[in-house]
C-alpha cells in the first residue's frame, strides 16, 4: 500500500507541506482581515479565536514541520551515505501525521482547545501527534544508525537533537491541566513548549538545513567546524531556559524571571557564532545570490534569523518588554523566525531537493523569482507595519490613552499588515504551481524516455 | 563524540533536563504561585456553576486570543487603570490558564469591576452599540444560556474588597507623591 520508492518519503512530505502552507496562511490572512472587518465569516466555527489558533498550529506543525521532515528524509541519508531506513514507514507516518493534523484543525474549529499557545490541539490529538513524531524520529535515528560515513556532519547533530527534543518538549507543554497544581505553573509549562517548539525544533532543524545547504549551493566548504560545534552546544544549553520570559513583569517570582531572562540574553553568543559561520562560508559567493534563487532564499533566511535573534534578547529586557509586550510588535516578531528565517530556508531546501529527487530542474525560474520577491517584500511590509504599530500602541497605553482609541489608531497599520500578508500568501501559489508542474513534467519525461528505450530496444 | 550519535543524544538530553528542572520543576516548590490568594479563591468556581460554565464558553470561543488576564506593575497597565497588580496566587484555580499574550482587546483580569451585566450582554451581542469602532466580533450566535453563563463569568472577575481598598490607597499615595 505504501511505496518503497527511493526518496518518496522526502518528496511526499514536501508535497503535503506545500498543501498546508496554502491552508495555514489562508487562515492567517483571514485573521488579519477580521481585524479590519470583524463580522467577516463570524460564526460559531470560524470566529476570530478559532481561526487564529488554527493559523498558528497549521503553519508550525503542518507546513513548517512537514517541510522539515521532508528535508530530513533527504539530508539525513545523504549525510549518512545510506538509504532511508524505511521509505514505507516514512510514507505511512506521513499519512498518519496528516490525519492527525486534520483532526486537530477540525477540533479547533469545533471549539476544542487546550488554550496553550503552540500547543492548542486537545489532548486526544496531542497523543496521536506524539506517536506520529515518534515514528518519524525512529525511522531517522535508524537511518543514522546504518550510516556508512563515520563522521557526523554538524547538520546531523542539529537534526538528532531536534528529533529528541520535540517529542519531550511536546509532553511537558501538553501535560493535562487538571494534574497541574496552579495556573501559573501551567503557564510556565505551556511556555516551555511555546518557546522550545521554536528554540529546539524550528530553530535547530532550520539551522541544520542551512548548514547543509550553504556548502552545497556555493560549492565551498563550511567556514569553521569548531564554530559549528560551539554554536550547537550553546543553543542546546541556553535555549531550553527561555520559557519564563513570556511571563516577565508578571505573576512569577523574581528568581524564575531571572532564570528565563539571563539565558535569553546569553543566546546572543550562539547566534553570533552560527551567523559568523554562515557568512564566513558565503565569503566570495555573495554574487551567486543574484542567479541562484535557493541560495538567495537561504541567505535572506540567515539575515531574518539575525534580526529575529537581535529582537529576541532585546525584548527579554524588562524595560523593553514593558513597552512592547501584548502589542502588535510581538506578532511581527513571532513571524520573523517561522516565516522570514525558517520558511525561507525550507523553500530553499525544497528547491534544492525536489529537482534531485524527480530528476529534472524546477519548471519555472520566473515563478521562483516571483515566489522570492512576493515573499520578501510582502513580509517586510507586513512586519514593519506591525513593529511600528506595536511601538505606537505601547507608548499610547503608557500615556493612558483610552483603550478603544488605541484600537482606532491602529487601523492604518492593521491594513498595512493585511496588504503585506496578501503578498506573502500570493507568493505561495507560485511555489505550489511550480512544484506541481515540475513533478508532472518529470513523470511525463520519464515515461517518454522509457517508451523511447523500449522502441530502440 | 563526532562519531557517536548516542553520545550527542545523551548530552542533548541532559542539557534539556537541566532546563526543565530550572524552569518547570523548581517552580513547583514555590509558595508564591502555588497557594491561592483571597482573590484567587474567588475564582475557585463550584462545578457546573454559571461561572464555571461561562468560563468554558470563554475558552471555547477563544476570548483568550485577544484578551489577557495579566496586570503588571508597569505604567502601561496602571495608566490604563487595569486594577490591582496580579499575583501568582490569583491563578491557583485558573486551569487551563487564561493569562494570554496579546491585547487586541483590553485586559479582563478585573473586568467585573468595570461594567454591569446589562452592558456586558449588550456588548457581546452587538459590540458596536456599546463601543463604536471596536474590532470585536459579535457573539450573537451564542444561545441565551451561553450568554448568561459568560456574563456571570465576566462579572465574577473581581478582587476581594480588601485587595481593592489596598490598591486604591496605593494609587492615592502614588498620586500625592506625583503632586509633591
Amino acid at each position: 500500500m505504501f511505496t518503497d520508492e527511493k526518496w518518496s518519503s522526502s518528496k511526499n512530505w514536501f508535497i503535503a507541506a506545500v498543501f498546508w502552507i496554502i491552508i495555514g496562511m489562508s487562515m492567517g490572512l483571514l485573521t488579519a482581515t477580521k481585524q479590519i472587518w470583524p463580522e467577516l465569516l463570524n460564526n460559531r466555527w470560524t470566529t476570530y479565536g478559532h481561526v487564529r489558533s488554527a493559523h498558528v498550529m497549521l503553519v508550525i506543525y503542518a507546513w513548517l514541520s512537514m517541510a522539515y521532515v521532508g528535508s530530513m528524509f533527504y539530508m539525513i541519508p545523504k549525510l549518512s551515505k545510506t538509504r532511508v531506513y524505511s521509505e514505507k514507514l516514512g510514507n505511512f507516518a506521513l499519512v498518519f501525521y496528516n490525519i492527525v493534523i486534520l483532526e486537530g484543525f477540525f477540533a479547533l474549529l469545533f471549539s476544542q482547545t487546550e488554550v496553550i499557545e503552540y500547543g492548542e490541539f486537545p489532548l486526544w490529538v496531542d497523543v496521536q501527534l506524539l506517536v506520529a513524531i515518534g515514528l518519524v524520529a525512529y525511522n531517522l535515528f535508524k537511518t543514522v544508525g546504518r550510516r556508512q560515513e563515520k563522521m557526523l556532519y554538524v547538520s546531523l547533530w542539529y537534526f538528532l537533537g531536534s528529533l529528541l527534543w520535540l517529542p519531550l518538549t511536546w509532553i511537558v507543554g501538553n501535560f493535562p491541566a487538571q494534574w497541574i497544581p496552579s495556573g501559573v505553573q501551567q503557564g510556565l509549562m505551556g511556555w516551555f513548549l511555546g518557546h522550545n517548539a521554536i528554540g529546539l525544533w524550528m530553530t535547530t532543524v532550520g539551522v541544520g538545513q542551512i548548514y547543509y545547504l550553504l556548502p552545497k549551493l556555493t560549492g565551498r566548504p563550511l567556514y569553521s567546524h569548531q564554530l559549528s560545534m560551539i554554536g550547537f552546544w550553546a543553543i542546546a544549553t541556553f535555549y531550553v531556559w527561555n520559557g519564563p520570559h513570556h511571563l516577565m513583569n508578571g505573576p512569577i517570582p523574581g528568581w524564575i524571571s531571572k532564570a528565563g531572562v539571563i539565558p535569553s540574553i546569553v543566546l546572543l553568543i550562539p547566534v553570533w557564532d552560527v551567523l559568523a559561520n554562515f557568512w564566513g562560508t558565503m565569503k566570495g559567493s555573495w554574487s551567486q545570490t543574484r542567479s541562484s534563487v535557493p541560495l538567495r532564499f537561504t541567505v535572506a533566511g540567515t539575515i531574518f534569523y539575525l534580526f529575529a535573534c537581535l529582537q529576541g534578547p532585546l525584548q527579554a529586557l524588562p524595560s523593553v518588554s514593558s513597552v512592547i509586550k501584548f502589542t502588535h510588535w510581538t506578532v511581527g516578531h513571532a513571524h520573523m523566525g517561522p516565516f522570514g528565517a525558517f520558511s525561507f530556508t525550507s523553500f530553499a531546501a525544497l528547491y534544492y531537493i525536489l529537482p534531485k529527487i524527480v530528476g529534472r530542474e524546477m519548471f519555472s525560474k520566473r515563478a521562483m523569482e516571483a515566489h522570492f520577491w512576493f515573499s520578501t517584500v510582502g513580509f517586510l511590509v507586513f512586519a514593519f507595519s506591525l513593529w511600528i504599530a506595536g511601538v505606537v500602541q505601547g507608548f499610547a497605553w503608557i500615556e493612558g490613552v483610552p483603550f478603544l482609541q488605541t484600537v482606532l489608531m491602529m487601523e492604518p497599520y492593521v491594513q498595512g499588515r493585511a496588504i503585506g500578508g496578501t503578498m506573502m500568501y500570493v507568493a505561495q501559489f507560485f511555489l505550489a504551481w511550480n512544484m506541481y508542474k515540475t513533478i508532472k513534467l518529470a513523470k511525463l519525461e520519464k515515461k517518454q524516455q522509457a517508451q523511447q528505450q523500449a522502441a530502440t530496444a | 563524540m563526532e562519531r557517536k550519535p548516542s553520545a550527542v543524544l545523551i548530552v542533548a538530553l541532559i542539557l534539556w533536563t537541566f532546563g526543565v528542572a530550572g524552569t518547570v520543576i523548581l517552580p513547583l516548590f514555590d509558595q508564591e504561585i502555588n497557594s491561592a490568594t483571597a482573590s484567587g479563591e474567588l475564582r475557585n468556581y463550584a462545578e457546573d456553576s454559571a461561572e464555571a460554565r461561562g468560563r468554558e464558553v470563554y475558552v471555547q470561543n477563544g476570548c483568550q486570543t485577544c484578551h489577557t488576564q495579566f496586570v503588571r506593575a508597569l505604567p502601561a497597565d496602571t495608566n490604563q487603570n487595569l486594577g490591582p497588580v496580579s499575583k501568582g496566587g490569583d491563578y491557583k484555580y485558573d486551569l487551563p490558564h487564561l493569562l494570554g499574550s496579546n491585547r487586541t482587546g483590553p485586559d479582563l483580569m478585573w473586568v467585573g469591576l468595570k461594567y454591569n451585566e446589562d452592558w456586558q450582554r449588550q456588548h457581546l451581542i452587538d459590540p458596536q452599540s456599546t463601543s463604536p469602532g471596536t474590532i470585536m466580533p459579535s457573539f450573537d450566535y451564542l444561545s441565551n444560556q451561553e450568554l448568561d453563563d459568560l456574563v456571570a463569568y465576566l462579572m465574577s472577575l473581581k478582587p476581594t474588597q480588601e485587595r481593592l481598598e489596598e490598591y486604591k490607597n496605593e494609587m492615592n499615595e502614588a498620586e500625592s507623591m506625583d503632586h509633591n
